[in-house]
């Protein structure tokens, strides 16, 4: 017995031993060009990955917008600094004269993987998957035509819109010949009048979605199939035919598979080039002991304090005006993720990075920025009506304190770590906040109910439009964008405001409604008035993703100046641009 | 006899499977948000989508309906298991529950069931050792380090392992150890895959290993020191057994009692995987996929899961009662003289 015990002890230390002596394994060159981008993202393992466009566990939900279109080209990519698109896939792109259609030309020189060129058939096949699906677009678009080899025509069913041209030009073009019997069968139906309410077209939903392609075509200069995907990384190879397979200077772009914690040894060790992660402060530092760069740049949105109107004391502007002063936003801004979050400034509903594109300077200059200032706040509660009651707590003349529970999402370490700090800095003032976490499901589903009195969720977004950006959360949690039953913060949006009754819904919406630019600033001037004397929430701070760039890999970053970095993470990601046209090039 | 008893156990094993798989498809549903709710929260925050389009584009992404009654839902699911059908994933649509068990599963078996057969070895040997000689040198340092090895959560283990062997002596590369199993070796029974394979489940398996073997030294050493003081343990020395004997046949096995009921749960749960350590080293076990499945609110996913664990457990407890039986003469089965 006690030989079996020592053999087996033997062998478990042989085990150990052998995994940790195995030899380094070397990575192959691929075809030209050499040199591989190494990057990370927490891919799915097939049989979840599979390589069907449409479907979730596919191409979008492996690649990530910042590396999708390595692989599928949308037509355009946007230029934050400049407001401007410019060509991915398409050549050209703009309204009808009569603002009755958007049309977009695909690039005539542009090919897929397989040497066939890309046409007007792929966009129309790509749109007509699109509505059987129930893409967003066709909240704008009713009809999307081919009008010769190359040009499309998308039909709007109301007025022309800015919103609806950035989902035309972001979407992702596919190989219409990969999906010939889906499209075909999806024509027929939407042919024949058929509805989504019918059993015939859920079923062909069904089918698209259950539909496993074997092989991608790509338009992108990379291509990948389910055998270049491992349990640590996949693999994206170059391939010859597409109209960016001359400028781009990586063979293979490799992406490593995990979240934060899995990504950090791999950015310490030198394995990854660069990743877009939420990395703790003390992780950013070690990233640039070891002289690895850290950029940054904006994410497009930040934690909001969210207070539920309908509970008294927070239906009083005053007191949602005092809250924004008794909390210093650069303190705030630094627990919740040093470097990568910023105290917010204008205070207006618009990320300030937005603001001077879009606030006239007479808005901007009236604007209130809520500096830090407890005097000031004493006043405002004063003059609603609380004083301090015996034990320094704030309350009103029937002894009612001002009192709440603050819910918070504990997994999210930047919304929980705001929410805290500004708990403390009210308590501090006199409020009585007691905070509580809760899973994040949780908590969305109880602001979207109306179940809470304070909460944390974003504001702003990652949209370059002011429409989208106000629309968090003052649309997205509140009563007039959530389902029926559904309240959110519950914030009146109409009311009278300086002695003229408003509809801040409607203005909202304006903000993004038509073409004339003009129009739409002075009404998103108009909306960040309100939104800034109302204080319908905190906007606390904004983040800004901080990226690990490990220059010794991969040359070509941007400097810290240069106006690609003003581009938020996601599908406007610098990385994007910048290695599809050959900016980013291997370290020598 | 035991055919009566054997159809007890199985009864029993299979009325606990419906209740455990009923409990946990009700607790499932009953968790905050559903599969569609959670990626409209998503489509917002990544897409900047309105609710409505949001809530549009992931109803075409889903072949489920969040607003069918629960118990239409169950009685689906419960049609379909009784055939042998586990379903298809909800969020990686045409996916069935089965080839995703069939893909983790065995990563699983494999890292955590060795890392239980070598942390179990280990604690037995060790723990017998340590009694026998208690009081002396190699009994204090053994404690204190099992102790302290107990008392250090493995994912500080696993981040250790990565960052100091890997990032700061560079002992290994992480392409060598990340993942199940190397991305150029070819799949099969050939001496580079296997190689690989052990390779790649050498630090999931030390830091289980590390997490787990001071419970089953502690364990062990205090149910020996219990057994050694027993009467028939000096009868045994008192009629001039030879040590070895006492030791294998007296000591041993009985000390080992308390274990087997813990070793029964244990290798229950090995199908579960180690959630973290799996995360953390990317290896593709059946706990990571759990983690994820329960994340996107998966609930066919996270039932098949739940099912197979639950299988395990009871099956691992059947055999516990029938190895008890085997290493304890005075143990009847079913409690029978």
């Amino acid at each position: 017995m006690k030989r079996y015990l020592h053999l087996l002890l033997v062998a478990a230390l042989a085990f150990a031993v052998l995994g940790m002596m195995a030899p380094a394994r070397t990575t192959t060159a691929q075809e030209a060009p050499s040199g591989v981008f190494s990057g990370a993202f927490d891919y799915l393992l097939p049989p979840e990955h599979h390589l069907n466009s449409f479907a979730r566990g596919g191409l979008g939900t492996n690649l990530s917008s910042t590396y999708r279109s390595f692989v599928e080209l949308p037509h355009a990519f946007y230029m934050w600094a400049s407001n401007e698109y410019v060509p991915l896939l398409g050549e050209s792109w703009g309204f009808a004269d009569d603002g009755s259609y958007y049309w977009t030309k695909v690039n005539p020189d542009a090919k897929w993987s397989d040497g066939s060129p890309v046409t007007a058939d792929d966009v129309v096949g790509t749109y007509t998957i699109g509505r059987i699906l129930g893409w967003s677009q066709f909240k704008y678009i009713d009809k999307v035509e081919k009008e010769d080899d190359y040009t499309v025509r998308y039909y709007f069913i109301d007025q022309p819109s800015l919103v609806a041209e950035r989902l035309i030009l972001k979407e992702y073009i596919v190989n219409a010949a990969n999906y010939a019997d889906l499209i075909a069968k999806a024509q027929e139906l939407i042919d024949s009048g058929a509805t989504p309410d019918d059993d015939a077209w859920s079923a062909l939903a069904d089918e698209i979605r259950e539909y496993r392609p074997e092989q991608l075509i790509a338009s992108g200069p990379y291509v990948y199939s389910l055998d270049d995907v491992g349990d640590a990384y996949m693999t994206l190879h170059w391939q010859p035919n597409s109209l960016f397979s001359d400028s781009v200077n990586f063979g293979e772009i490799r992406i490593w598979k995990g979240e934060t914690e899995a990504t950090t040894p791999l950015v310490l060790s030198g394995e990854v080039a660069h990743a877009t992660h939420v990395f703790p402060p003390a992780t950013q530092e070690a990233f640039q002991d070891a002289g690895i760069r850290l950029i940054t740049i904006p994410r497009g949105y930040g934690p909001a304090l969210l207070f539920q109107h309908d509970h008294y004391p927070w239906n009083i502007k005053e007191v949602r005006q005092a809250t924004a002063l008794v909390i210093d936003r650069a303190e705030n801004a630094f627990l919740t993720n040093g470097m990568g979050a910023t105290p917010t400034v204008y205070m207006s509903g618009l990320a300030d990075i937005s603001v001077p594109t879009w606030l006239p300077q007479d808005v901007i200059d009236q604007l209130d920025r809520y500096e830090f200032n407890t005097e000031r706040a004493e006043e405002l509660m004063r003059s609603a009506g609380f004083e301090r009651n015996d034990d320094g707590i704030w309350a009103d003349a029937d002894g009612n304190t001002v009192s709440a529970e603050y819910k918070f999402p504990a997994e999210f370490n930047d919304f929980a770590a705001a929410s805290l700090n500004a708990a403390d800095q009210m308590n501090e003032f006199g409020f009585d906040i007691t905070t509580r976490g809760v899973p994040w499901q949780q908590c969305a589903e109880d602001i979207r109910n109306g179940d809470f009195e304070l909460s944390i969720w974003s504001w702003a977004s990652g949209s370059p439009f002011p429409a989208r950006q106000f629309w968090n959360p003052l649309q997205r949690h509140n009563y007039v964008g959530l389902a029926e039953g559904q309240k959110g913060i519950n914030f009146p949006m109409q009311f009278e405001w300086n002695g003229e009754e408003v509809d801040l819904d409607a203005m909202i919406t304006a903000t993004g409604a038509g073409l004339d630019i003009e129009a739409q600033k002075e009404m998103a001037g108009k909306v960040a008035l309100i939104i800034n004397d109302m204080m319908p929430f905190v906007p606390l701070n904004y983040l800004v993703s901080v990226e690990p760039f490990n220059e010794k890999l991969v040359a070509g970053a941007p400097a810290d100046d240069d106006p690609i970095l003003k581009n938020p993470s996601g599908s406007d990601h610098f990385i994007i641009y910048d290695l599809l046209t050959g900016v980013l090039r291997p370290a020598e | 006899m035991w055919r009566s008893y054997a159809f007890r156990v199985t009864v029993q094993g299979l009325l606990t499977l419906w209740a455990v798989t009923t409990f946990t498809f009700v607790m499932i549903r009953k968790m905050p948000g559903n599969p569609v709710e959670v990626v409209i929260d998503q489509l917002i925050d990544r897409q900047q989508l309105s609710y409505e389009e949001a809530r549009q584009q992931a109803a075409g992404l889903f072949d489920f309906d969040p607003g069918q009654p629960l118990i239409e839902q169950y009685a689906d699911y419960m049609n379909k298991l009784l055939h042998g059908d586990m379903g298809k994933s909800i969020s990686s649509a045409g996916t069935p529950v089965a080839n995703q068990i069939k893909r983790y599963l065995p990563w699983t078996l494999f890292s955590v069931g060795s890392g239980l057969i070598i942390s179990f070895t280990l604690g037995v040997l060790l723990g017998m050792a340590m009694a026998y000689w208690r009081g002396s040198v190699f009994d204090n340092v053994l404690t204190a380090a099992a102790s302290l090895m107990y008392g250090i959560p493995d994912f500080i283990i696993a981040l250790l392992l990565l960052l100091v062997a890997g990032v700061q002596l560079k002992l290994f590369s992480m392409e060598d150890v990340l993942g199940g199993v190397g991305q150029d070796v070819h799949a099969g029974l050939n001496l580079p895959y296997l190689k690989s394979v052990v390779q790649h489940a050498a630090l999931p398996v030390i830091t289980y290993v590390w997490g787990t073997v001071g419970g089953w030294i502690l364990t062990m050493k205090s149910s020996t020191i219990s057994t050694l003081g027993e009467d028939y343990i000096m009868v045994a020395k008192a009629r001039g057994l030879p040590e070895r004997r006492i030791l294998t046949a007296y000591v041993g096995r009985n000390a080992m009692l308390p274990l087997v009921t813990r070793l029964a749960i244990s290798i229950g749960f090995v199908v579960g995987g180690s959630v973290i350590i799996e995360f953390i080293f990317q290896y593709p076990g059946l706990g990571r996929q759990l983690a994820m499945a329960i994340g996107t609110r998966d609930y066919t996913t996270m039932q098949g899961i739940f099912l197979v664990i639950a299988s395990a457990v009871v099956f691992s407890n059947i055999l516990a009662d029938l190895l008890f039986g085997m290493l304890d003469p005075r143990v009847r089965v079913g409690g029978e003289e």
